[in-house]
């Protein structure tokens, strides 16, 4: 999945101190946006200032050395992994500048539309409370991150079927229940709505 | 199911005469997801002020979701107990969920690692 974050691991430095800035301020209400935080951030300022564009592919580039240095090193792990990590990266990384090229030529309301698809998320305090309250037992943070991403690809897949919907019916956003509902059902017939109340009985 | 919803609602409307508010099936609940759901309709592709109705049928939906998911959790693996790897079962044959859990659980060790390193750096100096 693309995310022009990605790159930023590699320059550690930098992107701790800008995980330091988001600290105070989100250490105290939930970490929900925190995990997308530093990256929007870093993607904010990448898509304004081209030069640091630039400077972030050397730094891929010199990691992909890093990786070599340490293939030769640890000779007795098989060759194949690590090849095959390498053409990861390498795909990972044309992504990462394909999306960094398409991002910076995103008109306003396109870019505050995606700012808003990136950094909207979940509470994770919300999340937790209604994953506790169900099994009556605490949940380690981990399942609601896991919990919390996959509602929001979930609520993604109904509004974009929805808008399908309302295309395909000729009328225009905003949505409308009843287009939530058609997608609600199309999503049912695809069974991509996880559904345990009525279980078909095939032999009586 | 939204629809069996709907109606319920609108019966009970004309009873109580609670005026112009869509409930639901889930009951009186306050809403938990209203602000946040709204960025993400507009983010998502919707307008930029979606109609309060859309998001509120998003919200019960996503409150399903979560709720048939954990129950299902709880039922595989150890009984009882929500685990990430249940969830990660789950959600294996869907092929979105399934790269977006296993970039967030990455994605956050690796800030894990980072902020331990950056606090040891800290520490030390």
């Amino acid at each position: 999945m693309a995310d022009p974050a990605r790159i930023k691991p590699e320059v550690k430095p930098e992107r701790t101190s800008s995980a330091n800035e988001e600290h105070p301020k989100s250490d105290g209400a939930d970490d929900g946006p925190a995990t997308s935080k530093p990256a929007d951030v870093n993607k904010e300022s990448s898509s304004q200032d081209p030069a640091k564009q630039e400077e972030k592919s050397d730094m891929a580039a010199g990691e992909d050395e890093e990786e070599g240095t340490s293939d030769q090193a640890s000779k007795r792990l098989k060759l194949e992994p690590e090849k095959k990590k390498e053409r990861r990266q390498k795909v990972d990384e044309d992504e990462i500048q394909k999306m960094q090229v398409l991002v910076s030529s995103f008109s306003e309301e396109q870019l505050n539309r995606y700012e808003m698809y990136r950094r909207s998320a979940f509470p994770k305090a919300a999340i937790k409370r209604l994953i506790q309250s169900i099994t009556g037992s605490s949940v380690s943070q981990n399942v609601v991150i896991a919990m919390s991403g996959i509602s929001k690809v979930f609520a993604g897949e109904i509004v974009e079927e929805a808008l399908d919907v309302c295309e395909k019916w000729g009328e225009t956003p905003p949505l409308q229940p009843k287009h939530m509902r058609e997608a609600v059902r199309r999503l049912k017939s695809r069974a991509q709505i996880p559904n345990t109340k009525y279980k078909q009985i095939l032999f009586q | 199911m939204a629809e069996d919803e709907d109606e319920a609602g609108y019966d009970e409307e004309l009873d109580d005469g609670s005026g112009g508010m869509d409930v639901g099936g889930h009951g009186r609940r306050k809403r938990l997801f209203s602000k946040e759901l709204r960025c993400m309709m507009y983010g998502f592709g919707d307008d930029q002020n979606p109609y309060t109705e859309s998001v509120d049928i998003l919200e019960d939906l996503v409150i399903e979701f979560v709720t048939e998911m954990t129950h299902k959790a709880m039922s595989i693996g150890r009984q009882g107990r929500v685990q990430v790897e249940d969830i990660v079962f789950l959600i294996r044959k869907d092929p979105r969920k399934f790269a977006r859990v296993k970039d967030l659980l990455t994605m956050n060790e690796e800030l894990k690692r980072a902020r331990k390193a950056f606090d040891e750096a800290n520490y030390g100096s």
